[in-house]
């Protein structure tokens, strides 16, 4: 086909376009998917409802929401050709120095004896690998929000896909998980979330093509 | 430079808002700015240049919103362009070769020409929606039989008789104004 021709056919049917960005109903389906499997395979915390009224659940909530809302800013900004995403990587990696701080400050004014059940608390085991599941599920939904973003680094931006798909799980996690130590909270749900945006860097250099 | 940034910008930003002339122009001037782009990097393989231009410009087509007017267009631009380039080369070499032994006699049905056809073809085919598009391929390439489509897609096939002529239609009407 002449260049001249393609470049016709391409006008003639040109329609408006409104700016791409993460679409937020599919975010919010990801997370309501994440947060009904969380329920429904490992169940509400027992004090779920006394929880709720502490300060210690929104905390949690707090920095995994956190961790959600910066790898978004990143997957959205590596979405656009040309843009630079340093400054959301660099929020990102703010984030987890936070919450890092918090967990080394908390260890640091325990007595010796007592720090390392502060940090692995009783599920240090299955923690990341619980939000790594939930992140799994939740992931086809964010791919989706962002399907018509267009990542010119696809391993990066699969990263970015993979945390905030993390993010998101372990939101979701606090519902069924009663750990409330900063140490634990800043190892192993950044580890979880970790894990999937390790993950989606594999996927994303193939799956990330347009 | 500056004022072709401005000028660039103006003809992206009213195409965004469905301006047809405006994009028509900025495709066509974008072509120069690509050739030079292109034939720095590859070497004076001019149909592979004329190739990657035109699949930069659907790119560029197809990944219109994701310009944000508050961003230099040319650095868009030509990030799209880097992109369509890699993804090129990473093609070209994953593209399987069969040693000049093998070769024996020249294929005698599958000339340069018929290559050629057939990207032209792809890239007619990717104006449509995806699903028409799959349709159409597996009826008139794949050979599959217009029922058999029809279940790989998930249409009955009625829908997928239809589906395929207004395709069809669609894509004559296009190429037809062209010409």
């Amino acid at each position: 086909m002449k260049t001249d021709d393609l470049i016709e056919a391409l006008a003639l049917g040109l329609e408006p376009a409104r700016p791409a960005r993460p679409a937020p109903l599919w975010l919010a389906l990801a997370f309501l998917v994440a947060a009904a499997a969380v329920l429904a395979t490992l169940g509400p915390r027992g004090d779920l409802g006394e929880a709720v009224t502490g300060a210690n659940f929104w905390l949690k909530a707090t920095y995994t929401a956190a961790l959600s809302a910066a790898a978004l800013w990143w997957l959205a900004r590596l979405g656009r050709p040309g843009a630079s995403a340093r400054r959301p990587a660099l929020a990102l990696a703010a984030v987890v120095m936070v919450a890092a701080a918090a967990g080394a400050v908390e260890l640091l004014r325990l007595p010796a004896e007592l720090r390392l059940d502060d940090l692995l608390g009783w599920s240090w085991r299955e923690c990341s690998l619980n939000i790594l599941g939930s992140a799994l599920i939740a992931a086809p939904m964010v791919w989706l929000s962002a399907r018509r973003l267009a990542p010119t680094r696809p391993a990066m931006s699969g990263a970015a896909l993979g945390a905030v798909s993390g993010g998101l799980a372990a939101t979701a996690y606090g519902l069924h998980c009663p750990e409330a130590t900063a140490a634990f909270v800043a190892v192993w749900y950044t580890l979880g979330v970790a894990a999937a945006a390790a993950l989606g860097a594999a996927v994303g250099r193939v799956a990330l093509r347009w | 430079m500056v004022e072709r940034e401005a000028h660039l910008k103006r003809l992206m930003i009213g195409g965004l808002n469905g301006d047809a002339a405006a994009w028509r122009a900025l495709l066509t001037e974008l072509r120069g700015p690509l050739t030079v782009f292109f034939r720095q990097r590859m070497g004076g393989r001019e149909a592979d240049v004329e190739d990657l231009i035109q699949e930069t410009l659907i790119a560029v087509h197809a990944k219109r919103a994701t310009y944000d007017p508050a961003l230099p267009f040319t650095a868009w631009a030509y990030a799209v362009a880097r992109h369509k380039m890699i993804d090129a080369m990473r093609r070209q070499a994953r593209r399987p070769t069969s040693p000049l032994e093998d070769a024996g006699e020249p294929a005698a049905d599958h000339t340069v020409e018929d290559g050629a056809m057939r990207r032209d073809l792809a890239r007619v085919l990717s104006l449509l929606p995806a699903r028409q598009r799959r349709l159409i391929e597996d009826v008139r390439i794949g050979g599959f039989s217009m029922a058999e489509a029809a279940a790989r897609n998930g249409l009955t096939e009625g829908a997928a008789k239809v589906s395929v002529h207004r395709g069809l239609k669609a894509l004559m009407a296009r190429m037809g104004a062209g010409s």
